[in-house]
């Protein structure tokens, strides 16, 4: 579902006559299988939330490419990786990112609009996926209105509604209490044996590690032991 | 993303910063309002100019002035009528002499002096002389007069005063002859001074016809209509051209020769045009309300592009507000826009969305502009005649406009402001497709 083939990341540092390199990924190669959970660990600074970036294209890699179901998406213009990414990936961000001034119904809706389906379809798909997560009784309360439980469920709602094979989360739980935590993550689990959709989720938490069916642990930019399934 | 999505956003959009947006479009409003009022005191004067134009004469009328050859000026004669009668598209040549003497007329017991004008009946009647009542001359005694002729025959048995005019310097209507003219007898009497002595020679016509009223309130007609033999019997009393008084120093004096006034009909409109040109070739001079149109027309264009530029000016001052405001829509919507993109928005629909909002403030603005520039363009017409009136103490003509708003200038405000507005918005909306979703989602920009 997912192929990395010798991924390399160099930042430069500093001003423009005095600039330093920083390798934070080097040489990365992994695969990730069709409905599995690809948990990807490590240190802060390990590399870990600049590979996710490089997987969803909010960046371009120095070296390397990347296939996302057969399609290699290193060549990809920032908006052919826009049309991919509605089709295709589904995300889950660790402060939620929800517009606050959308209603919890307009947030899950926003990717339909983009993606440009009628108006009588996205509300039926909208609906579905408020009942799906659990929160059809909030669909018009603003982000504000809401719990960071509901907020992740809201967030994990809108990565939800394009139906997509593959879901990226990075640091999901990461703001949530340890009873939420372990809520969001056995939805994510159900998810993905209800309807097969591959996650690669980022964290450091063993908790969130634990629902992985392949860890990637990442140390200073290399990946330490290769793939190793749990 | 369909339009009514993007418009919706939009929408929603503007309402977030309802104060700033009420004053960007109130700029842009000011800036259109200005550029219309501006504009259309050119269109109204044009109008109102053209308008007095094709009123006060025929617009298929030429007025042929005589003749330029080898640098000196030849009136027209009889050879020359012929040669214009037989161009293509005339439809009739009016030719006139004036009586060089006013004779004096007579109608029952009132009399008056007037001007007196040899025409050329046939052809007045191919050019399309109205008469108000009566009929055109048939026999050689028989002649029309003006519409206004009779106000100007004062009864003999009465003692002129003061009194007998209004304040207009015109017979009071009680003093007026009111009785039948169509038909009556009416003696003109010429004089001629023979050896210092005053001679007198009085012909008597038949009234046949009343010509219409003129095209213009304040124009007065009161001329009286001979025909070419009453010319002749006048002329073989004074034994001069046109009946002149012998004066003592007038030896050595030309007698004037061909006509007076000389006026071509085309058909239409369009071959006035056409048969000015050819003769102005021919040395012909000649003037047409068309030439006087089209000259108007030109400097009328000018002057219009001219404050329509003037107008787009202020339409820029009001596009920098927009700039602004959209500047600092983007930036406040740095982070959902790097959600958006996130999600999948293409920057194509980011810079759409930012586009339409920059238009859809100029749509708003051009709405305002135009609804505010139509009232005080009525204000204008209400009241500025009156105030020029008593201000002044000028009577305006009749229907005159200050200001008019053709629908051609509203298109060309509305283009204006749409295109200076979305140019003005271009920048900041180029600027939000920029935005780096990371830096954006992690509240960096």
């Amino acid at each position: 579902m997912i192929k990395v083939q010798s991924l390399h990341q160099t930042f430069l540092l500093g001003k423009k006559n005095n600039q330093t390199e920083l390798n934070v990924l080097k040489d990365i190669s992994f695969e990730v299988k069709k409905g599995d959970i690809a948990v990807i660990t490590g240190r802060s600074g390990s590399g870990k939330s600049t590979l996710l970036n490089l997987i969803g294209g909010f960046m371009k890699p120095t070296h390397g490419r990347i296939f996302i179901d057969g399609t290699e998406v290193t060549s990809f213009s920032e908006g052919e990786f826009a049309d991919f990414r509605l089709q295709h990936i589904g995300f889950i961000f660790q402060n939620f990112q929800l517009i606050p001034t959308m209603t919890a119904y307009e947030n899950i809706e926003l990717p339909l609009v983009l993606k440009g389906v009628a108006e009588k379809k996205r509300e039926e798909l909208t609906n579905q996926t408020l009942g799906r997560v659990g929160l059809i009784d909030y669909k018009n309360h603003y982000p504000s209105e809401l719990s960071g439980g509901q907020q992740q469920r809201v967030s994990i709602a809108r990565a939800l509604v394009i139906e997509p094979p593959i879901i990226l989360a990075d640091e999901p739980t990461g703001s949530l209490d340890s009873e939420t935590e372990k809520e969001i993550l056995d939805f994510i689990q159900s998810l993905n044996q209800k309807y097969g959709i591959t996650f690669v989720i980022i964290t450091h938490d063993n908790e969130v590690a634990s629902i992985g069916h392949q860890q990637i642990h990442l140390h200073d930019g290399e990946v330490l032991k290769g793939d190793i399934a749990i | 993303m369909n339009m009514k999505d993007r418009w919706r956003f939009v929408r929603r959009n503007m309402k977030r910063s309802k104060s700033r947006i009420f004053m960007t479009v109130l700029a842009t409003a000011m800036g259109v309002t200005f550029l219309i009022v501006l504009a259309s005191v050119g269109f109204g004067l044009h109008k109102s100019l053209a308008k007095d134009i094709l009123e006060s004469r025929s617009v298929t009328q030429l007025q042929i002035g005589g003749m330029e050859v080898d640098g000196k000026y030849q009136p027209i004669t009889d050879k020359e009528i012929e040669e214009l009668e037989k161009k293509d598209g005339m439809k009739a040549v009016t030719r006139r002499i004036n009586l060089q003497q006013t004779p004096l007329f007579q109608l029952d017991q009132y009399e008056g002096s007037v001007q007196t004008v040899m025409a050329h009946f046939p052809s007045e009647i191919d050019a399309g002389l109205e008469l108000s009542e009566g009929r055109l001359p048939e026999k050689e005694n028989e002649i029309i007069v003006g519409h206004d002729f009779v106000k100007t025959l004062v009864s003999s048995e009465q003692q002129e005063t003061e009194d007998m005019y209004g304040e207009d310097g015109m017979l009071k209507k009680e003093f007026q002859y009111d009785g039948e003219v169509i038909g009556k007898e009416l003696k003109m009497t010429v004089m001629q001074t023979v050896d210092g002595e005053q001679k007198e020679h009085t012909i008597p016509l038949i009234i046949t016809g009343i010509t219409e009223k003129p095209a213009r309130d304040w124009m007065m007609d009161q001329t009286v209509f001979i025909s070419d033999s009453i010319l002749k019997e006048v002329e073989a009393f004074t034994k001069t051209a046109r009946g002149m008084i012998t004066q003592p120093d007038m030896q050595g004096i030309e007698e004037p020769e061909g006509y007076d006034e000389v006026r071509g009909y085309a058909h239409n409109m369009e071959e006035v045009s056409d048969i000015s040109e050819q003769l102005k070739d021919q040395g012909y001079l000649v003037y047409s309300a068309a030439d006087e149109l089209k000259s108007m027309d030109v400097v009328f264009t000018i002057a219009k592009a001219g404050l329509i530029f003037i107008g787009t000016i202020a339409i820029i001052i009001a596009s920098i507000g927009i700039y602004n405001t959209m500047t600092m829509a983007v930036t406040e919507r740095t982070p959902d826009i790097g959600i958006m993109k996130a999600l999948g928005a293409h920057p194509k629909k980011i810079k759409q969305i930012f586009l339409l909002e920059s238009g859809y403030i100029g749509i708003l603005g051009a709405v305002v502009g135009i609804a505010v520039a139509y009232l005080i363009s009525f204000l204008v017409n209400l009241f500025l005649p009156v105030i020029v009136e008593n201000a002044f103490d000028e009577q305006l003509p009749e229907g005159f406009q200050f200001s008019a708003i053709p629908w051609s200038l509203i298109a060309i405000s509305v283009a204006i402001c749409l295109l200076v507005t979305i140019v003005s918005g271009l920048k900041p909306a180029k600027r939000a497709t920029k935005i780096d979703v990371l830096k954006a989602m992690r509240r960096e920009i």
